[in-house]
């Protein structure tokens, strides 16, 4: 750790590098090196490694969770220290973040999430980074040997979006424990949880409620409230916008559109909106 | 008709405009264009010399969309401009909004501009020339080819970043040296320029090559992904561009199971002992450690 703060100082000091640094520490690293290190880095972050303690002590016993949130604590209080004080020196202007790999063991997304969600809060992390768990030759059998869950890894970060973006709480995506559908995106698996929110009326919902519907980013929404102060928002602008337009059909009001799957059960609805895989060529010999 | 010509720069044009709408001249009425092509039904009707009656009033925010957007490459670079100035001056603000007709191929052309200055910030590689070039010659060169004229603007990054030192960034275009204290942008590159980046010669690429091809996660691959962040035209300058359709095949051809470059995995690497289960025999853990953040 002294090592790697005395190249992120050298970087700076000697060699006038100005650019992005983004410096890992180790959980049991000395405070006074990570504050060092905040002086330096523009990013620090200490990898939690994977979602709970239990699997933390079976797949890489060496590493507590105690002496990782203490690094994550040190760090929040470092740049709470200099936080509204311009005078102060520097402390890792672009937060701090961490990284777990998923799909490594039976830890379900409902648990992800809420640790996420909690990391979000306690610590004040920029962003919790999911990695999907891929075997390395010779791994042990205590380990999945199977590609990747990268859909499962992509799920995850749409829904973390949520969380940090969108308003979202962890526990409105998930009723109880249990995984995000791989099919339809969260955001669209809440929409049709929800169905009496919808359709919206782009002309009058409040920002926070478009920016809920499925297909619609903060980006559109952001500008159909510019064009609504204009004049009113029809059926067609959606279509010129990056939005995606199937998706969002269902689910709005414009002055010349009112959705026909309005009635539509939801059932139904996943049915037309759900991705579908790739047909796959089959194997010639089985 | 009226016929224009304004070099493709913003300045000029912006001369231009504002003297076509002092005298209220319809966007149908104007065109700009090169100047050997011109256009078809081009007249050498009047011009009145001198700004006209028109005051038009403009938000600021406007100006710097238009000049943004007039880096760009394409059908109707300046026209599409003026017909933008023109809607907004006459109180049609949707004009410079995504969800108007105009506004959105607007918005999608500041888009791509800005994504072009991202991809000069990512894909610059400056190779450093011999301590003995001497100070006449940057310490540092890169060769570029931008798709819009981002390389001006662009360009002020590297202030920021490289410190004092000299460097030089040539296009097929246009090129920009900045000499330690000023940053010059020559809008035809010169000659002595382009040779110079384009021929220089990194000692250092060999390390590259290696490092690229041992932190390749053929697990991960997603070539559609990778096409969008890093677009095959920009490949040809990079010089682990050669590299990646090989590796894109190795894993396509069976390491897509594997988590690891296949240089890598044929080293023979050290065990971690598990140390609860030491005494029992258990089998050591490895966690793969394939880094995002």
């Amino acid at each position: 750790m002294e090592q790697l703060v005395r190249v992120a100082k050298l970087l700076r000091e000697e060699h006038d590098f100005r650019g992005y640094i983004h410096l890992k520490t180790i959980p049991d690293a000395d405070p006074a090196l990570i504050a060092e290190a905040g002086r330096y880095a523009d990013r620090l972050s200490v990898n939690i490694e994977l979602p709970t303690e239990a699997s933390l002590q079976t797949l890489a016993p060496e590493k507590q969770i105690v002496s990782i949130k203490q690094a994550m604590q040190t760090i929040y209080t470092g740049e709470q220290t200099v936080f509204n004080e311009p005078r102060a020196p520097r402390f890792a202007p672009a937060g701090q973040s961490t990284q777990m790999i998923v799909g490594a063991d039976d830890t379900d997304d409902s648990t992800i999430l809420h640790g996420a969600e909690a990391l979000y809060g306690n610590f004040k992390l920029r962003r919790v980074y999911y990695s999907a768990f891929s075997p390395i030759p010779n791994s042990p059998k205590s380990v999945p040997l199977a590609a990747p869950p990268l859909m499962r890894e992509h799920r995850l970060y749409q829904a973390d979006f949520l969380l940090r973006s969108y308003g979202f709480s962890a526990r409105e995506l998930f009723a109880g424990p249990g995984h995000l559908a791989l099919d339809i995106d969260p955001k669209l698996a809440w929409a049709l949880e929800h169905r009496e929110v919808f359709p919206l009326d782009l002309n009058r919902a409040e920002p926070t409620l478009i920016a809920r519907i499925p297909g619609i980013g903060l980006r559109t929404t952001q500008r159909l409230v510019d064009l609504r102060r204009e004049r009113k928002i029809r059926f067609e602008d959606l279509a010129r916008m990056r939005c995606v337009l199937a998706k969002a059909k269902p689910f709005f009001i414009t002055s010349d559109y009112h959705p026909q799957q309005a009635d539509s059960t939801s059932v139904l609805l996943r049915e037309q909106l759900r991705d579908r895989p790739q047909p796959q060529q089959m194997g010639l010999w089985g | 008709m009226i016929s224009l010509e304004c070099d493709n720069l913003f300045s000029t044009w912006r001369e231009q405009a504002r003297w076509l709408l002092s005298h209220q001249v319809d966007p149908s009425q104007v065109s700009w264009g090169e100047a050997q092509a011109a256009d078809l039904f081009a007249t050498d009707e009047p011009i009145p010399p001198g700004p006209g009656p028109f005051q038009a009033r403009i938000p600021k925010a406007l100006l710097e969309l238009l000049e943004s957007a007039a880096c760009y490459h394409g059908d109707q670079r300046w026209s599409l401009l003026y017909e933008v100035l023109w809607r907004v001056s006459h109180g049609d603000r949707t004009a410079m909004l995504a969800g108007d007709k105009l506004g959105s191929e607007l918005q999608r052309r500041i888009k791509q501009v800005s994504r072009e200055a991202h991809h000069l910030h990512a894909f610059v590689r400056f190779i450093a020339l011999p301590a003995e070039a001497g100070p006449e010659l940057p310490e540092y060169v890169a060769w570029h080819e931008p798709a819009h004229d981002i390389l001006k603007s662009a360009s002020q990054h590297f202030v920021g970043r490289m410190g004092r030192h000299r460097w030089m960034i040539a296009t097929p275009l246009d090129g920009v040296y900045y000499d330690g204290e000023q940053l010059i942008h020559q809008r035809r590159c010169p000659e002595a320029w382009q040779q110079l980046a384009q021929n220089v010669e990194d000692p250092h690429s060999a390390m590259w090559l290696t490092y690229y091809s041992h932190i390749f996660n053929p697990a991960r691959l997603n070539p559609k992904v990778m096409e969008g962040h890093l677009p095959s035209r920009f490949w040809k300058n990079l010089p682990e561009g050669k590299l990646i359709p090989g590796l894109i095949s190795e894993a396509r051809t069976g390491k897509q199971k594997d988590g690891q470059a296949k240089l890598v995995g044929a080293k023979p690497g050290k065990r971690i002992a598990n140390p609860v289960n030491v005494g029992a025999g258990l089998p050591a853990i490895a966690v793969d450690q394939s880094d995002v953040g």
